[in-house]
């Protein structure tokens, strides 16, 4: 800015890629609290616990819910405990019998999901440590928000109650069923206080729909389509790999963390021109 | 119901200062008022219910106070300014910073700093749900907090919520304490208060007294002060900021237990220069792996990167590489000092590497939600958390070393057009 601005203090930068690939930025947008367990579930013993499908870079973070009483309705709970295993048992990602045997289902953890975002520019960590900024490339970066797939069994599952079983079965939940429905249409979601009407609307709309798709794949018309339920299938296929979860208090954690910053004292040179900037914008 | 206790609650604190002022204030268009924020009444002193509507009265105010000065001036003005309320997140900055999971096992390592609040029991309300913990979980705060003081924790007693007597068996509860009463508690919405703005929550009376004017003047002095997440366009609470974070050298606190490194996330322009030790060392070492993170598409395995790059980037930054099968070379360590970091008595900062690429840093928008660095060890199996990110920046070219460095690169195209028309003869 000013020519006649001085410099006040000057500190070295350093960079490191020790880790390169391996250092990633996880956001979690709807979360405005740390990650961690609550007291009550972490007095009972439980831990965060993560997972991976690796070519499709699916990451799941598993955050123990808090199960307490006062804040936590069994029932409910149950009930979407089983929606979940409904739910994992058809994408093809039960958890391996250790929580099966005896135990009734319950929704017992969150899940948080990944869901990777491009990244603009080159993104870089820094920290300052002894008067140094030490810099270290940030490969990837997800976002991981809540997963409740397993509504949309939960949802299923009623409503081909309420067509199966008649009135009886969902009292409250909203008109009795439209006769000409086919039964194991996915119901959309969150229809169930709907008036009548707008209901039917709605599941018109829906199996048109899903109709048109149907056509589509099997005419082969709509190529992003395909690719979008290819790429759904590759995700189901491919099956979850356990991780280790280190949280910072960890000394894994620590070690790691040591292995960001910059060892050697070399001062690297570099070819590259600011105007490199410049030129790599494209359309200019 | 917090809602109803702030509406009734309201009740005496605005009737004071309709009575007051009333016929100004309709001119002018309470109605505004009406729709602030459902903020429970405090108790107010009787002085601040006089100063809150005068600058609002004033014509003259409604051009600027509109829009900057509405939302804190109405906290102000509403029982906010009945005293130096602290915020609802409570500072943290101790082991505790990172909620009550970690209080029990911090002692063999040192905890990072964190950029969410203590959980703090909340002993005052002793009759609700026997099981609730009254240990809020620790929530976000704002770096001010972070930076400021540890000892707002608890809000004094003389600064809670004044009500009147409740019915038997029922409670009153500060809609914005709700965090405190659970760990699951929801978050309250937070307040855009801090503690520069009490500062001149105490002057301004002095000023209503002179004259309203000033008043007003003292509220756009405000903004600077108190405006990390507001005014983040204003370059000189930008550059305080800046400086506070590079400048500091030692560490704050003596504390061993508290991991004073804090991460930050630095987003630079797109081709991250490419660095490499002086070429008599490694003669081998064509750098091209930095450019592999600076990537659109983030290349996961190495064989993607260099060869896959968008040609003109490359072509254009790196003088013609021979060796192709160099890049090939699996990610080589690049490791070392690649320039300084300057910062200048105006507060700007900048980075300058070498081959004269000069850098502007600033501050980018924080977002208000968990950020963590992880390292995700695929061959290990293993997810580590590094740490939260405390703070984004953003570091672009500087503008005139660039206009500088295009005017010389202007210069010298006839000689590559020469090399160009050579190599079509030939």
């Amino acid at each position: 800015m000013d020519i006649d601005d001085e410099v006040v203090s000057r500190i070295p930068i350093r960079f490191s890629n020790a880790l390169s690939p391996k250092i990633q930025i996880h956001q979690f947008p709807l979360l405005t609290r740390p990650l961690q367990v609550p007291p009550s579930a972490a007095a009972s013993g439980k831990r965060i616990t993560a997972r991976l499908k690796p070519t499709v870079q699916r990451l799941e973070i598993h955050i123990p819910a808090d199960t307490r009483a006062e804040v936590w309705n069994t029932d409910r709970g149950r009930e979407l405990g089983a929606a979940r295993i409904d739910d994992d048992r058809e994408k093809n990602q039960e958890s391996k019998g250790k929580e099966r045997e005896g135990q009734e289902p319950r929704l017992s953890e969150v899940r948080m999901r990944s869901e990777q975002i491009q990244q603009k520019g080159a993104h870089m960590l820094g920290i300052v440590r002894d008067g140094q900024l030490h810099l270290h490339p940030i490969s990837e970066t997800h976002q991981l928000r809540p997963t409740l797939t397993y509504l949309d069994i939960l949802s299923r599952k009623s409503k081909r109650s309420r067509v199966g079983g008649g009135s009886d079965s969902d009292s409250d939940d909203g008109p009795p069923p439209d006769p000409d429905e086919p039964a194991p249409t996915p119901a959309p979601k969150k229809e169930k206080k709907a008036s009548g009407e707008a209901r039917e609307v709605q599941v018109t709309a829906r199996k048109s729909e899903d109709k048109g798709g149907l056509q589509q794949i099997q005419n082969g018309t709509s190529a992003a389509r395909r690719e979008m339920l290819i790429a759904i299938r590759s995700e189901e296929d491919e099956s979850w790999q356990d991780l280790e979860f280190h949280d910072v208090t960890t000394v894994e954690s620590e070690t790691t963390f040591e292995g960001i910053f910059s060892q050697s004292d070399d001062i690297l040179e570099t070819e590259t021109d600011v105007t490199a900037f410049l030129k790599d914008i494209s359309g200019l | 119901m917090a809602d109803n206790a702030s509406g009734s609650g309201a009740g005496p604190s605005k009737a004071i200062g309709s009575l007051a002022k009333k016929p100004p204030t309709t001119r002018q268009g309470t109605q505004k008022f009406k729709f602030t924020p459902v903020l429970p009444a405090r108790r107010q002193k009787v002085e601040e219910v006089k100063t809150e509507p005068t600058p609002d009265t004033i014509p003259q105010d409604s051009s600027r106070g509109r829009g900057r000065g509405r939302g804190r001036g109405d906290g102000r003005g509403r029982g906010r300014g009945a005293g130096p309320r602290p915020p609802v997140e409570l500072t943290a900055s101790g082991p505790f910073a990172m909620g009550p999971a970690m209080s029990g096992n911090n002692a063999r390592r040192s905890v990072p700093r964190s950029n969410f609040a203590i959980p703090t029991p909340g002993t005052d309300r002793a009759s609700l749900g026997v099981g609730l913990t009254r240990m809020s979980a620790a929530g976000i705060k704002k770096e001010n907090d972070l930076k400021g003081g540890k000892e707002k924790d608890k809000p004094s007693q003389e600064d809670e919520e004044v009500y009147s007597e409740p019915d038997e068996g029922v409670e009153i509860i500060d809609m914005e304490d709700v965090r405190q009463m659970d760990w699951m508690a929801p978050e309250s919405l937070r307040k855009e208060r801090c503690q520069a703005k009490r500062k001149v929550k105490k002057e301004e009376p002095a000023d209503d007294g002179v004259g309203t004017v000033p008043a007003a003047a003292a509220e756009v002095e405000v903004d600077p002060a108190n405006a990390l997440d507001l005014s983040e366009s204003e370059e000189e609470e930008e550059f305080e900021d800046l400086i506070e974070h590079f400048a500091r050298q030692e560490p704050v606190t003596e504390d061993p237990s508290m991991r004073e490194e804090r991460l930050y996330f630095f987003q630079f322009p797109s081709p991250f220069p490419t660095f490499a030790a002086p070429a008599a060392a490694i003669p081998d070492s064509v750098p091209e792996v930095v450019a592999e993170s600076s990537t659109k598409k983030v290349s996961f395995a190495d064989d993607v990167k260099a060869g896959s790059l968008p040609g003109s980037a490359r072509g254009s930054m790196a003088p013609p590489e021979p060796p192709a099968a160099v890049k090939a070379d699996e990610n080589p360590l690049i490791d070392g000092i690649i320039g300084t970091l300057e910062v200048y008595r105006s507060g700007a900062v900048k980075m300058r590497l070498h081959n004269g690429i000069l850098l502007d840093v600033t501050a980018a928008t924080q977002p208000s939600f968990l950020q963590h660095a992880v390292s995700l060890d695929l061959a290990e199996k293993r997810l580590t958390v590094l740490g939260e990110v405390n703070k984004r920046f953003v570091v672009s070219p500087d503008i005139e070393t660039l206009l500088t460095a295009m005017e010389m690169s202007e210069r010298t195209p006839p000689v590559v057009k020469g090399e160009d028309v050579k190599m079509d003869t030939s």
